[in-house]
């Protein structure tokens, strides 16, 4: 991947949530961590579009976020949080064929799609599964399934093991670092990061430390002072 | 919980596609409504029954779906004995009768599918108009269709809440937080909507 | 229309169908039990607006007209309409919008409770009882040909009841607008 920050700082109204940032990222595995409130989210959103600059600019693969605004959306996904607000359709494979659907794929096209996504990911057997059934590690898959079956090149993960036990924790994570995309994760989950090749700690929206991550861990213990 | 009332089956009726029955149910109306006959309110009423009757439901089911309507109309059709001559009554509640049973016939032979294949191409000229979206429909329709469970078992999680802190069960402090709680999910939803491209033009 | 919007429209539908699950209540003093998703075009003009609260009702009806048993009692499907009571459940799309319009008009953010009480309140009854009745007597009264002084006439039975879920509706769309205001702002 090829993301540049210019100049970039996010404000809301009268808060400071970025200050300003210049930045490159082309490493594969990257990380993102911060205490709440860090604006390790706010600089995350800015990625795929989510969030504009309040100045200066940033650029996805070429793409600028303002100007190419859907062209970044297709380039990088962006995965959230709570994945019960993720999914939007009944039923699982409804939920992964929506997207497809909307790119003008059809019927036979996106079943197999579906299929082979689910496959990918270890859940075909819950494609016609409610989405109201599914426990909270199934969940978080299928929210990622749906969206790497639009084939973006770049996924950002907001805290994906968040609301997980430990062992969908591990079936979570073990995914992640099979994925062919290029990766962005936020997080808490220090054990979920240890092996990025690079991580960026934010703290009171600015950058406090990036590199290699035993360091920037090690970095984020002082600065949470535990 | 949310099994549309539409059931399987191989009658005449369902093999008729969609169009044509939204088609036959507003004629019947106007047609029933434009004559004061109790001979023609009759037989279509007899058509009707039997239609309906011969879709696949049980006996039981049958009646627990039009029950509440048919209450309804027999109390005013009793009313209307008091201020109408008979004959007229009769015309009145046939005709009423008829059409319901015409209209719960064409609901169990047709799939959720297929009305919204429908509403798609009703929706066409107001799409051009630029007021709907189909496709938005459609995403709406989901999206109530994904979240009734998740709202029902909040409401319980909250009546259970309230329960065990000993305060009183009524609706009012239930309602309140029921609906702060699931339209402050909107965001989130909204944003992942967005996130996944939906709905760009 | 914005994906906000949209999401909030179909998040109250489903609302509206959850109401629908919860039993009813009868009050002793009270003729016909009160079910709680008839407060429902109260709440929604009254929280949403008229634009989103119209638009919810609208989306609540299609799932009722495609074959979804979501009103009150697990009834559904195009036989309510061809009753005489579908006036009335056509007739929940306009009640919303009024409401949703007088309730945006004379309700706002740092106002005394009692004037955001009394502003939730009139909305509800002007439009969530008076145009309601408005629209689903008259079908009544077309549909069935019971005149239309006799349909008034037994009407007035739920009005007692009708008022009471006016109050409960405004005290729980106070409750919403002073937790997450979501009423736009009318002029």
């Amino acid at each position: 991947m090829d993301i540049r920050f210019t100049d970039c700082s996010v404000r809301f109204g009268e808060r400071v949530a970025l200050q300003p940032l210049t930045l490159t990222i082309t490493e594969r595995r990257v990380g993102i961590i911060g205490l709440n409130g860090s604006g390790k989210t706010t600089f995350a959103r800015l990625i795929n579009g989510l969030v504009k600059p309040s100045a200066g600019s940033v650029t996805v693969n070429g793409l600028d976020t303002v100007k190419d605004e859907r062209a970044v959306l297709s380039e990088a996904g962006f995965i959230f949080q709570n994945p019960q607000h993720q999914l939007i359709m009944p039923v699982v494979a409804d939920d992964i064929g929506f997207g497809l659907k909307n790119r003008g794929l059809k019927g036979e096209e996106i079943d197999k799609r579906t299929q082979a996504v689910l496959s990918r990911f270890g859940v075909e057997h819950l494609a016609r599964r409610r989405v109201h059934e599914l426990s909270g590690g199934e969940t978080q898959l299928i929210a990622m399934a749906s969206v790497v079956v639009t084939d973006p090149k770049i996924l950002i993960l907001d805290e994906p093991t968040n609301q997980l036990d430990l062992r969908n924790r591990r079936r979570v994570a073990d995914t992640i670092a099979t994925l062919d995309e290029d990766t962005l994760v936020i997080t808490h989950d220090l054990p979920l990061v240890e092996n990025v090749e690079r991580l960026l700690l934010f703290h009171e929206g600015r950058l406090a430390a990036d590199g290699a991550p035993q360091e920037t861990i090690r970095h984020y213990h002082e600065i949470a002072g535990c | 919980m949310l099994t549309s009332l539409h059931i399987e089956g191989n009658s005449w009726l369902h093999r008729l596609p969609v169009r044509a029955k939204l088609l036959a149910l507003v004629a019947l109306s106007i047609l029933l409504f434009l004559t004061s006959s109790l001979v023609v309110q009759l037989i279509a009423f007899v058509i009707s029954g039997g239609l309906y009757l011969s879709v696949g439901l049980s006996w039981r089911e049958a009646l627990k779906r039009v029950g509440f309507v048919f209450f309804t109309i027999f109390f005013l059709a009793a009313v209307n004995l008091f201020l109408l001559p008979l004959n007229e009554v009769a015309v009145l509640t046939l005709r009423l009768m008829a059409l319901v049973l015409f209209a719960a016939a064409v609901t169990a032979t047709t799939t959720i599918g297929g009305f919204m294949d429908e509403i798609t191409v009703l929706l066409t000229p107001f799409e051009r108009l630029g007021w709907v979206r189909a496709a938005d429909v459609s995403l709406a329709l989901g999206l109530v269709l994904r979240f009734v469970p998740d709202i029902f078992t909040r409401y319980q999680a909250i009546r259970e809440a309230h329960r065990a802190r000993g305060l009183p069960v009524r609706p009012l402090t239930i309602i309140g937080p029921l609906i702060i709680l699931t339209l402050k999910d909107a965001d989130t939803i909204a944003a992942a909507i967005d996130a996944r491209g939906f709905r760009r033009q | 229309m914005n994906t906000r919007d949209l999401v909030l429209i179909a998040l109250f539908a489903a609302i509206v169908v959850v109401l629908g699950l919860i039993p009813p209540i009868t009050l002793g003093f009270i003729p016909v039990p009160i079910t709680a998703q008839s407060m429902g075009v109260m709440l929604a003009g009254c929280i949403l607006g008229a634009k989103r609260g119209a638009f919810a009702f609208l989306l609540f009806i299609l799932l009722v007209a495609i074959g979804l048993p979501v009103l009150s009692g697990g009834r559904g499907g195009l036989a309510v309409f061809a009753g005489p009571s579908g006036g009335f459940i056509l007739g929940w799309v306009v009640a919303t919008f009024v409401t949703g319009l007088i309730a945006q008009r004379f309700v706002r953010e740092g106002q005394a409770e009692l004037h955001q009480f009394v502003g939730f309140f009139l909305a509800s009854v002007i439009g969530g009882i008076v145009v309601l009745y408005a629209i689903g007597m008259p079908w009544v009264s077309a549909v069935t040909g019971t005149p239309l002084l006799a349909v008034a006439t037994g009407s007035l039975a739920f009005l007692p009841g009708d008022l009471l879920k006016a109050a409960i509706a405004t005290l729980a769309a106070r409750a919403v607008f002073a937790g997450y205001p979501l009423l736009p702002v009318r002029a």
